[in-house]
């Protein structure tokens, strides 16, 4: 009988080398590859949709309530590619990239932080959402009902609430 | 003997309150001194197996603990939770582990986390809390705050680690990495010289709580990422046992064609899955060309699941009610030609491998387990399969697309290390045929269900077939779009004790290759200490040295 020892030892000869020699040559991930996802600063409108569904919170919001700010922050130290973010952003301002080469010598690195400028409420002067954010959900809003975008949530329901009783008389 | 499945709810309505939950599973409130006699009947009797017990603190629901028996009868295609209300004053009810060994470990561990006794329990030490843990603290219980917790645990000056004394034998640590998979685990062996006469394990180093993380801060569509990141090696059947149990909890209906993509992935995954254990068993007997080879073969699949999911591992593609990305038809043209090559290389190159006399003589009647000991010990999977049980989800409690796949379950009878490695062999080529019917006969349609919604308080069993073994998820839903409690038990944990029962009488240079056999997932569920009992001279050893014979 013969041995399968050597059939084994040709496979082997065979199939040769296979190891890359990465990082020496370049590996590229394949489309739809989930890597480090990064935000397009011109189009994120700070909605915090990523922040509410991000699951191990690699995502969090800062609001500086003084000068007006809201800094979304992504810490990819945390973030598990998952890709929940992408799917739920209304502007596509963030997105996974095929790009997997993220370690550093320093953690700063690893923060991508957008800084939005945030509107005061008409009535109550409080800083309630980003402009960038009216300007957005004023795209489905009708017109007539476009200056109650101007106002802070609790303002907005007392003002609605006042023009429902008045169109009840 | 009692078959029909009327004849069974029959026989379950005269213990307690009988309450279906969903398709095929059944739960039976009874009486705490009922309790043996009908998880005998279950077990012993009926043909069924013990699967898992859950704890749970159910004080803020209806003023009880509760603790749940999952057993499944295969042949009669149900499964039977026992639910037993502890009283929360006196936290006494029977322990099952004398009549079915396999609920040692379950028992201890709703001892640690809920503080509830198991009368007449052999040995209910603590398991998965660490020694210096503090008394009277059950982490799993809904008063006890994490935070806070945290506080209590840094302010108070916790004692050392007890060490456990081993009476005047000899012992050889190995680990506390594994050593065949480098995961930590910790296994004490006494020797003979050569022979080894005894083993304990103590494992659950890297217990990370993530139940508790998943009841207190995830919502119920944020845990299946959690889940997923259970095993690094089939993390997708966590994922998708549990989307199972809360869609089977809220009756949610998946689309078909959802179905059938997690299939595919959990069938890619199994092929990865075993072709990396027969690596590592050929690694550990010495036979790297083997190692290298298979391995080899393993990258095709692992760059397929990348093409499909977007990853190697931790696909991420299940949401409660379907997944999340479509395969389309170029993927499956593709993933087609890579299971032809991968079939082809397999055949080619695994056949002669389990040829070798090299890899028989080490194989071949060694860590024996005989059908009454993994009954016994309630082993599921391979190891099961490989001692001539009969059990397989995928056959007897279809989910997913299964039910509409024809495939066979390889049964062998030997119980040795051989026979595990036959019964995987198989499943490699017919996990390879079911992914070619699922691929040609995927059907179009929607990827997930439209109206997602999960009520309140309402029981799930989610169940898969890992690539070792049985994986069971019992999911209570909770308010606020929370789980209430959520318990996935890995395949590891059931078969882990059997590797003690293998390694007895065995020789020590054997014991890499038995431990690896059960395909052994410690984080899922760890080093060995080997005890020589004539000349108590002490040795840290790891496995893999044994394994090189030093």
């Amino acid at each position: 009988m013969k041995t399968p020892r050597i059939d084994i030892f040709k496979e082997a000869l065979k199939t040769g080398v296979v190891t890359k020699k990465y990082p020496f040559e370049p590996v590229e991930a394949p489309e739809g590859f989930r890597g480090k996802p990064s935000i397009d600063f011109e189009k994120c409108i700070g909605c915090e949709a990523c922040v509410n569904i991000c699951p191990p919170n690699a995502l969090s919001v800062e609001i500086d309530t003084k000068r007006g700010i809201k800094r979304v922050m992504l810490f990819l130290g945390r973030c598990i590619f998952c890709g929940r973010c992408q799917d739920v952003c209304p502007t596509e301002a963030i997105k996974l990239s095929r790009e997997f080469e993220l370690s550093s010598l320093n953690s700063k690195d690893l923060y991508q932080i957008v800084e939005l400028k945030m509107a005061k409420c008409k009535i109550c002067g409080r800083y309630y959402a980003t402009v960038r954010q009216i300007l957005f959900t004023a795209k489905n809003v009708p017109k007539d009902q476009r200056p109650l975008l101007l106002l802070c949530d609790e303002c907005r329901s007392k003002v609605s609430a006042k023009h429902i009783s008045y169109a009840r008389w | 003997m009692l078959t029909s499945i009327t004849e069974i709810l029959n026989l379950l309505k005269k213990y307690g309150k009988v309450e279906k939950i969903h398709k095929d599973t059944y739960v039976v409130e009874i009486s705490p001194g009922k309790v043996r006699e009908l998880c005998e009947i279950l077990h012993w009797k009926l043909n069924g197996h013990f699967s898992v017990t859950v704890g749970s603190d159910e004080r803020p629901v209806n003023g009880y603990f509760g603790v749940y028996h999952v057993f499944l009868l295969d042949k009669q295609k149900l499964s039977v939770i026992v639910h037993v209300k502890v009283n929360p004053v006196t936290l006494k009810i029977p322990s099952i582990t004398p009549i079915i060994p396999g609920a040692n470990w379950h028992e201890r561990e709703a001892h640690d986390f809920f503080g509830i006794f198991f009368e007449e329990h052999p040995n209910l030490e603590r398991l998965i809390l660490p020694y210096d843990w503090p008394e009277g603290i059950h982490p799993l219980r809904k008063d006890v705050n994490v935070r806070e917790l945290r506080y209590k645990l840094l302010k108070k000056e916790t004692g050392l680690v007890v060490e456990k004394k081993a009476e005047e034998e000899y012992i050889v640590p190995i680990g506390p990495y594994h050593p065949a998979l480098h995961e930590p685990e910790y296994f004490e062996l006494y020797v003979e010289g050569e022979k080894i006469v005894d083993a304990r394990y103590k494992g659950f180093h890297v217990h990370r709580g993530i139940e508790k993380v998943a009841e207190e801060r995830l919502t119920i569509n944020q845990v299946p990422f959690i889940a997923e990141r259970i095993c690094g090696i089939c993390g997708y059947t966590h994922n998708v046992a549990y989307c199972q149990a809360v869609e089977n909890a809220a009756r949610i209906d998946v689309p078909l064609r959802a179905k059938y993509i997690r299939s595919i992935l959990l069938e890619i995954e199994r092929v990865h899955s075993h072709l990396l254990w027969f690596g590592v068993l050929f690694h550990l007997l010495g036979f790297d060309t083997g190692f290298m080879m298979t391995w080899l073969v393993r990258e095709k699949i692992m760059d397929l699941a990348e093409i499909l999911t977007g990853n190697r591992k931790n696909y991420g593609m299940n949401l409660v009610g379907g997944v999340r990305r479509d395969i389309n038809e170029e993927k499956i043209k593709l993933s087609l030609e890579t299971l032809d090559y991968v079939e082809y290389k397999l055949r080619k190159i695994l056949d002669k491998m389990l040829k070798l006399k090299e890899i028989t003589s080490r194989t071949k009647e060694i860590g024996l387990l005989s059908r009454e000991e993994a009954r016994k010990l309630s082993v599921v999977g391979p190891v099961a399969r490989a001692s001539g049980i009969s059990t397989d989800v995928r056959r007897y409690h279809p989910y997913a697309a299964y039910s509409e796949l024809e495939f066979k379950v390889p049964v062998y009878d030997a119980g040795d290390v051989y026979s595990r490695a036959l019964v995987r062999y198989d499943e490699i080529f017919e996990s390879i045929s079911m992914l070619k019917q699922l691929l040609k006969n995927i059907p179009k349609g929607d990827l997930t269900a439209e109206n997602v919604k999960v009520p309140e308080y309402r029981k799930g069993l989610g169940l898969t077939e890992a690539p070792r073994g049985e994986n069971v998820h019992l999911v209570i839903t909770g308010r606020e779009n929370k789980v209430y409690r959520w318990r996935p038990r890995a395949p590891s944990y059931n078969n882990v004790p059997s590797t003690l029962v293998m390694l007895k009488g065995e020789k020590l240079a054997d014991a890499p290759a038995i431990i690896a056999s059960i395909d052994p997932c410690f984080s899922c569920t760890d080093h060995v200490v080997v005890i020589d009992v004539r000349t108590n001279v002490k040795q840290v050893l790891r496995l893999k040295e044994i394994a090189r014979g030093k």
